[in-house]
């Protein structure tokens, strides 16, 4: 095809979309479940249709009805994207979260699991042996809403699939209408406070359709991932999208791209990788942490787009790796910026095919007053980078206190109108209402609007994002509450800027009354300790004394102006590491 | 055994006084050695000892110990 042309009449829920994907494109490669040291999985959408039918007939004899919400609990295995599309097929809702990893403690595991289960409702946990001893005491808990454990990878999927059966779950999946629930997606945050987006199938659909055709899929494209697919950029972004077009998508492990980012180039290579969606940080690691003796070989000239979102789009992460990449074949014009969320399911604006991305350098302290000035000779300048132009079917207006739209230019909240939008935060009422009302959703974002384009500047809430992962300050310091030697309730987390990765790291100020240098490393180790409890690695820790810390009008800690204080001054009673 | 040298590059990096790393010590255990701080410590690794990794082989670590034989087997020990 030469035009995006996706046309949502002809299946209107993802089941039905991918049926006829498998009818139309039957050997053609849907899945190439990449492995570092081995050859990777090849799914077309045939096999994966046909295998997922066999996984639906397990769901439903496990008593799965339609509207259970099924989390999946797994770590990179090929099994997982057929176990994906059967729960679908019983118009059950796929719900993927992260798999535990060491550090976290598992009591906050399981407090994770327990919170998402009394906001979510999950129904059952579809997952792997190894994390049963963790999950089981959960669902034998008075009043847990989880039904059952399931262990999908030990199935047996060899025989074919009884053809009364298989009709009869056929028949749930004809019933479903668009405007049903598909999938649950948690929006953010780390283990107390994730909220949970429930998107209809007619949600995703529509989003494939409008940001497909921003971003201008064509049938020749393969897009190459190691997004985890508990996040959205992954989910929808890198999974949803292609399978419902009927391109190629490789995922590779995200657990191996940490300690390997390079296979992310050589699958690039190998498979002549076309999109990818990248965090900042990605960026940086590219052009500064790879030997350039594992580059050798690398073919970067089949990407027409490297899409950076999740986390502020940083001008000298870009310019970095384009500088590194053009000689392996790399068209600078493939950097774009999107902006999203999960609520209007992925994306509200994206950059424009084919021209450099636009940066405006501002004069930082007019920024600070709340206007976009161009920089002046003398000015500190801070470079903005666009996060594009609206994709069709999607309003974003810039608003100030009074949730009023305000002029081009000036520095306000953004709130979105999407015909992708979620519903509103499932069991949770009233946070739905603190954000959405008369149809828009109020991101908490701050940016402004200049020459039709989005500039997204920072966050009204004090989420720090780490690597692409939101991360929620309230969760930091309730652990570090309990820390001996803290003055309970005095402690503060921040996003502290890290230039040479092109992301936050987490800073966390602590009063205490401890004096001597010893009792402060050890203060400061447990703090540490306490961070890792909930898998969030604290940076840098601030000890001050009794009092230091400026209360906000509310009588609580402020982070802003304690990090401005911290940031700015140059205090002899701040001890810091 | 992990070496005094290697012990002190790790440290180093992670910004820690002191911590008892042992040959079966898992980064997770460690403060500090999340996924962005991993790819510093082997950049730091290599160029103390002078050497370079390969990602294979750094997909295979799984441990400390594994670091510290990876190392040796690179400086010919």
């Amino acid at each position: 095809m030469s035009e995006f042309n996706f046309d949502i009449e002809e299946a209107n829920t993802l089941w039905k979309r991918w049926s006829l994907n498998a009818k139309k494109y039957t050997n053609r490669e849907a899945i190439i479940h990449w492995v570092a040291d081995g050859e990777p999985h090849r799914w077309t959408f045939g096999d994966l249709l046909n295998s997922a039918k066999k996984y639906s007939v397990h769901i439903k004899e496990a008593g799965i009805e339609p509207g259970n919400v099924c989390a999946i609990v797994m770590r990179h295995n090929p099994n997982f994207y057929p176990i994906y599309l059967g729960i679908s097929r019983t118009a059950a809702l796929p719900a993927c979260l992260a798999y535990p990893n060491p550090r976290l403690h598992p009591d906050k595991f399981r407090q994770g699991i327990e919170g998402m289960s009394q906001r979510s409702g999950l129904d059952y946990i579809l997952t792997e042996r190894e994390l049963e001893p963790l999950i089981r005491p959960l669902i034998e808990k008075p009043g847990s809403t989880i039904k059952d454990i399931l262990f999908p990878l030990e199935w047996e999927t060899q025989s074919e699939v009884d053809p009364k059966v298989d009709e009869k779950i056929e028949a749930i999946a004809e019933s479903v209408k668009d405007t049903d629930p598909f999938l649950l997606q948690h929006s953010s945050g780390t283990t107390g406070l994730q909220k949970p987006v429930v998107l209809s199938h007619a949600a995703v659909l529509n989003h494939v359709k409008y940001y497909g055709k921003s971003i201008g899929f064509k049938e020749t494209d393969k897009v190459v991932s190691w997004l985890p697919l508990y996040h959205d950029m992954g989910l929808i972004g890198a999974y949803h999208i292609p399978l419902a077009c009927g391109i190629p998508s490789v995922q590779i492990d995200p657990f191996q791209w940490v300690l390997a980012p390079v296979i992310q180039l050589e699958a690039i290579t190998k498979e002549k990788g076309t999109l990818l969606w990248l965090p900042n940080f990605a960026y940086n690691i590219y052009a500064e942490k790879i030997d350039a003796e594992e580059l050798e070989g690398v073919d970067l000239s089949s990407v027409r787009r490297v899409i950076n979102a999740s986390e502020p789009i940083r001008h000298d992460s870009h310019q970095k790796f384009a500088d590194r990449f053009v000689k392996f074949g790399f068209n600078p014009l493939a950097l774009t910026g999107m902006y999203g969320m999960a609520e209007t399911t992925l994306a509200c604006c994206q950059t424009e095919d084919g021209k450099p991305i636009s940066e405006v350098a501002a004069d930082r302290n007019e920024l600070s007053n709340g206007k976009f000035k161009f920089a002046e000779a003398d000015a500190v300048v801070r470079i903005c980078v666009s996060s594009g132009v609206l994709i069709d079917e999607c309003k974003m207006k810039i608003v100030g206190e009074n949730r009023n739209e305000i002029a081009d230019g000036l520095v306000g909240e953004v709130a979105v109108h999407s015909i992708s939008m979620f519903d509103g935060y499932r069991n949770y009422p009233e946070k739905t209402a603190e954000v959405f009302a008369g149809g828009w959703f109020y991101t908490g974002d701050y940016g402004f609007k200049h020459n039709n384009e989005f500039y997204i500047i920072g966050r009204k809430k004090d989420i720090i994002i780490v690597a692409g992962k939101n991360i929620y300050p309230e969760d930091i310091e309730n652990v570090v509450n309990h820390v001996e030697g803290i003055v309970p309730g005095r402690v503060i987390a921040f996003g502290e800027d890290d230039e040479a990765m092109g992301t936050e790291q987490v800073a966390v100020v602590a009063e205490t009354k401890t004096e001597s240098e010893e009792e402060k490393k050890n203060t400061r180790m447990a703090i540490l300790r306490a961070g890792m409890s909930i898998d969030v690695n604290i940076h840098k820790v601030y000890l001050v004394p009794s009092r230091w810390l400026i209360k906000s009008s509310a009588g609580k800690p402020s982070r802003k102006a304690n990090k401005e204080r911290l940031i700015s001054g140059n205090d002899p009673q701040v001890w810091s590491k | 055994m992990i070496s005094q040298e290697l012990k002190t590059v790790i440290l180093k990096q992670l910004n820690l006084d002191d911590f008892d790393l042992q040959g079966e010590t898992i980064a997770p255990q460690v403060p500090g050695w999340d996924s962005l701080n991993h790819i510093n410590i082997i950049l730091a690794v290599e160029q103390k000892f002078g050497i370079k990794f390969k990602s294979r082989e750094l997909l295979q670590l799984k441990c400390v110990g594994d670091l510290q034989k990876l190392v040796d087997s690179k400086l010919g020990k």
